[in-house]
């Protein structure tokens, strides 16, 4: 696949692509944007090469997932090298009172995104690209690079979590977060 | 994938965060743009440091290159100017000279070139010729005598050179002794 068509079809699954940069660096505008530059960038020096081995889909989440790994632990030995309070005070707020995420302010969403936090990273990949990325598990898994058992794994615990987490607020909002377990997920 | 009941209650919280990721999504160009802008000032940057990085080595092979070419002469000029022997200069009369093997010849300057300019045959036959001057010299300073060793001399010098021996006469010793007035 030549430059000129890896970028038609790059330009398609943007939309997607930036919802699971912001899905990996937790909701973090700014980070997510830096992560999809840098994952176009890797992939015009050729540095991550699509060889159709997965689809084009999975295999550019599998790499933005990877960048953004790398970034947040950049940014980690970044703030421990340049750790001086007045820095902390600006790197350490709250993605909430970020612009980029006002939405988040209402309630039921505010809810939804500190259950999505609470949760492990896996759990919360793993119920991301099945509910937002429409992905099947065994998709999902590939994203991961994990098996598909331990990607089905993530997914129960995490939806179980949620529904956990939610389940306490079910009173305040009354709903009810019981609903039948799908056996057939898979 | 079919979802039921909590799933579908999860999907469409999903979908509202979606919805809402959409008006912040920027856009394709811009981000591409950036990419690609930031991959060209990459190479410049690379280009500009391999340029650098390269004319400093040119810079210290040649100056190297330099320093060799001169320093060789002096090198030799020196050695073809130190002292040609090796107990400090002092030679004693009677004892045959030492010489330092690896001290070059005396006697006028050799004008040794850069050794890189000599072939093998050459440097070979300096060498030999070398050796059979500091032989000649050697030679020289073995048979060397003081002009004013004969003022030295005196006729008792064969008394004070000699040693006395066990089965000598006492009449020869005596001989030796001052003669008293009787």
């Amino acid at each position: 696949m030549d430059i000129a068509e890896l970028k038609a079809e790059l330009e398609v699954l943007h939309s997607a692509s930036f919802g699971w940069a912001m899905n990996c660096c937790r909701r973090d505008r700014a980070e997510a944007e830096e992560v999809l530059q840098t994952v176009y960038l890797k992939i015009l020096e050729g540095k991550a090469c699509f060889r159709g081995e997965a689809s084009l889909k999975t295999w550019l989440f599998a790499v933005i997932r990877k960048t953004a790994i790398g970034e947040h632990r950049k940014n980690i030995l970044r703030k421990l090298r340049w750790s001086d309070s007045a820095e902390q005070e600006t790197t350490l707020v709250s993605p909430l009172e970020q612009p980029g995420v006002a939405f988040e302010k209402s309630e039921t969403q505010a809810l939804f995104q500190n259950a999505l936090r609470t949760l492990p990273r896996r759990q919360r990949e793993a119920l991301h690209l099945v509910f937002y990325q429409d992905l099947s598990l065994s998709e999902a898994a590939a994203v991961m690079e994990i098996s598909i058992g331990s990607a089905r794994q993530h997914y129960d615990r995490g939806k179980k979590r949620l529904r956990e987490y939610l389940g306490q607020t079910e009173s305040a909002y009354g709903t009810s977060w019981r609903g039948k377990e799908n056996p057939g997920a898979v | 994938m079919e979802l039921v009941g909590e799933e579908k209650r999860i999907q469409a919280l999903f979908s509202e965060v979606r919805l809402a990721d959409k008006p912040i999504t920027p856009s394709f160009a811009g981000v591409w743009n950036r990419a690609q802008a930031k991959t060209v000032r990459t190479q410049r940057a690379f280009n500009l440091s391999f340029v650098a990085a390269t004319a400093l080595l040119v810079c210290a092979l040649v100056s190297l290159a330099w320093w060799v070419k001169h320093s060789q002469p002096q090198q030799g000029a020196l050695i073809a100017t130190a002292p040609p022997i090796a107990n400090g200069g002092s030679i004693k009369v009677g004892q045959p000279a030492r010489i330092d093997e690896s001290a070059p010849p005396t006697g006028p300057r050799v004008k040794v070139r850069p050794r890189v300019a000599k072939s093998g045959t050459q440097r070979e036959a300096l060498l030999v010729a070398a050796n059979q001057k500091a032989t000649r010299d050697a030679k020289a300073i073995e048979s060397w005598q003081s002009p004013t060793a004969t003022l030295l001399e005196s006729p008792s010098d064969a008394l004070l050179k000699s040693m006395p021996q066990l089965n000598q006469s006492g009449d020869e010793l005596k001989s030796f002794l001052p003669t008293k007035p009787k």
